[in-house]
């Protein structure tokens, strides 16, 4: 409802003076409220992160079953006390499927971020410091590869190099490196117009000594926010790979070829593209959650403004 | 303004050669040969000879390049390696598919999204809308679209039964009574095809469109936040404006700006949606070509579905640079 321009500055001067005195008088049921509001999402990001990583690290003794046993007497049987999860069509439990799946997920998001990382940042960090030359060949390459969406470059290169881990972090990555190169360029250009880095200039340093000493320490908050938020969508991209076939090949588990080979059974087993679908979503969120409240924390421009999180 | 035009039209060509480059050595690089996908393990070493020979895979490879270049811009791809048909004919058959599908996915995705944007970012202050909003764009955002779909799947056309299960309807039919001008001569035929596309076209949109809704929602609340913070916005205001002349004539359209810079990066996200849509609703068009050349290894299929993708994004992106300096005066034409 549109309020008009007066009542509206009233509300907000009413809500911004208000505000240090109510802090100390709010009840104790709305302070919690308050302070679950603020860090609830973070903190169950990260605890859906952490024990994604545990599920990874501790696949083999806490997984009920072997992933690949397969059970010939409970084919595409639901939800159980046996199988918590139900079992797919060769008798296997869905759960344990899920467990060591969740390895690949993980292994491919995180790894795939780094590489894009490692290549991108330099190179955006250089593009951005140096100038000239060297920035526009950066930057058309770039743009070049932005022509490709990340899913479509993907596509193309685990199609071309086939379809294992090894090929898919490589492809992902790769397709994750203008990302970082733009970020770093712009914070680049943007810090290199501060004092410490004329000063440090000034002192003599050389143009690696800056980059290094001045430039990255200053950017990798920022690129830390942007990196968790790049897992979600390189986890993403790698369930869509392994829902096209494309991924790590059966019989190893992966969220996205579970769910893909669910697909054929969601008339009489719904369970197994519902269960993989899911765990591939709560994962995506939890980064997105994370890297969405730290950019919050951050983010000078955002502070302030309503509640942080989701 | 021309000089800029033009400028940006010189800085695409040779960014579509280059895109059109990679596509082609990433096929070349391929593991598997084609004849030998094409005929089995089996295969005499004469029929594999003559299969070489006729795809032209025995010529030099620049001018394979060369004539790849020379042919795909004039959307010739060559003739697919399963089936009796040219690339391009397959490629004007599925267009329609996927145009439609985007095109309904994004309207869907702007309406949801920027209203929901807007209303965040104004609400702001008023947590229970702000922050649910938030938690939905946040949803929209995480949920891969190929899990959206199946659910619907499995509850709209398994459970209930509402919405057909696979198929992009009967399409051709409406584009034929379309171009042939007998729309007037046969309207039921027409109304009936026409309910038939919307029918089979409705939970694919909804699902890519849900999806995409969530980043539009995201960067208009960002775009939003930027703007109502700027010194007009305040001189507005303290003019005496009504908030809603605030909002809609001074607040809207200069948001729309920021936002339309985007729409590069959006055609993107919504074609890689579109693959994964089509696969899951098992719909004609580009995307499902694109899978099923890959599973089969049909070289000129892939070739010619990426290099499509790829000559959209760019175009798209062409014209937003052009839209954008029409639009905003304060670009500069460098």
């Amino acid at each position: 409802m549109p309020l008009t321009g007066k009542r509206k500055r009233n509300s907000e001067a009413v809500a911004l003076a208000a505000e240090p005195k109510t802090a100390g008088v709010v009840s104790g049921l709305s302070r919690t409220w308050h302070l679950a509001r603020k860090y609830l999402p973070v903190g169950s990001g990260m605890t859906i992160v952490a024990l994604l990583m545990l599920a990874a690290i501790a696949a083999p003794w806490i997984s009920p079953y072997s992933p690949s046993a397969q059970y010939t007497d409970a084919v595409l049987r639901g939800p159980s006390q046996r199988y918590l999860l139900g079992t797919d069509m060769y008798g296997r439990d869905l759960l344990s499927r899920l467990i060591w799946g969740t390895r690949i997920s993980l292994e491919v998001g995180v790894s795939a971020v780094i590489l894009g990382f490692l290549i991108g940042v330099p190179l955006g960090v250089i593009a951005g410091y140096l100038g000239g030359t060297i920035e526009a060949a950066i930057m058309r390459l770039t743009g070049l590869w932005l022509a490709f969406h990340l899913l479509l470059l993907a596509l193309i290169i685990v199609t071309a190099l086939g379809g294992t881990l090894m090929n898919e972090i490589i492809a992902i990555g790769i397709g994750l490196i203008p990302n970082f190169i733009r970020l770093a360029r712009g914070l680049a250009l943007s810090l290199k117009a501060s004092e410490y880095v004329i000063a440090g200039r000034a002192a003599g340093g050389g143009n690696l000594y800056i980059m290094f000493r001045h430039l990255f320490p200053n950017m990798i908050s920022t690129l830390v926010v942007v990196a968790s938020l790049d897992v979600a969508s390189a986890i993403r991209t790698e369930a869509g790979l392994s829902f096209l076939g494309l991924g790590v090949p059966p019989p190893t588990a992966s969220w996205g070829n579970i769910l893909s080979e669910g697909r054929e059974y969601i008339q009489c087993c719904p369970w197994l593209t519902a269960f993989s679908g899911l765990a591939i979503m709560v994962a995506v969120l939890a980064f997105n959650v994370i890297g969405d409240a730290l950019r919050d924390l951050l983010d000078p421009r955002l502070r302030g403004e309503g509640a942080p999180g989701p | 303004m021309t000089q800029y035009i033009v400028r940006r039209l010189l800085v695409a060509i040779p960014m579509l050669v280059g895109a059109m480059s990679i596509v082609f050595l990433a096929m070349r690089v391929l593991p598997g040969d084609p004849c030998i996908a094409m005929l089995g393990e089996e295969a005499t070493r004469e029929a594999l000879r003559d299969c070489v020979r006729q795809l032209g895979l025995d010529r030099p490879l620049y001018l394979q390049y060369a004539e790849y270049i020379y042919r795909s811009l004039q959307f010739d791809f060559g003739r697919s390696l399963h089936f009796q048909y040219t690339v391009g004919s397959y490629l004007w058959r599925m267009l329609p598919h996927t145009l439609l599908l985007v095109t309904a996915s994004t309207l869907i995705a702007v309406l949801l999204g920027i209203p929901a944007g807007v209303a965040s970012a104004l609400n702001r202050r008023n947590p229970s809308i702000d922050y649910s909003l938030r938690v939905v764009s946040l949803l929209g955002l995480s949920i891969p679209v190929f899990y959206f779909g199946i659910l619907l799947l499995i509850v709209f056309s398994l459970r209930l039964d509402l919405f057909p299960l696979i198929g992009g309807g009967d399409l051709d039919t409406v584009l034929d009574l379309l171009k042939s001008g007998e729309v007037f001569a046969y309207p039921l035929d027409f109304l009936n095809a026409l309910r038939d596309v919307l029918w089979h076209l409705a939970l694919p949109a909804f699902a890519l469109g849900f999806t995409l809704a969530g980043t539009v929602t995201r960067l208009s609340r960002s775009a939003m936040l930027e703007v109502i913070n700027q010194d007009y916005i305040r001189t507005a205001r303290s003019k005496g404006l009504h908030e809603r002349t605030v909002v809609y004539k001074h607040a809207l359209r200069n948001m729309l700006i920021p936002l339309l810079t985007i729409i590069g990066l959006f055609v993107g996200l919504t074609l890689a949606g579109a693959v994964l849509t089509e696969t899951v609703f098992a719909r004609p068009g580009l995307g499902k070509m694109l899978v099923d050349g890959i599973g089969a290894r049909d070289y000129p299929l892939v070739q010619g579905a990426v290099t499509v993708f790829t000559m959209t994004i760019i175009l798209v992106n062409l014209l937003v640079d052009v839209l954008y300096a029409v639009i905003d005066p304060r670009i500069s034409y460098r």
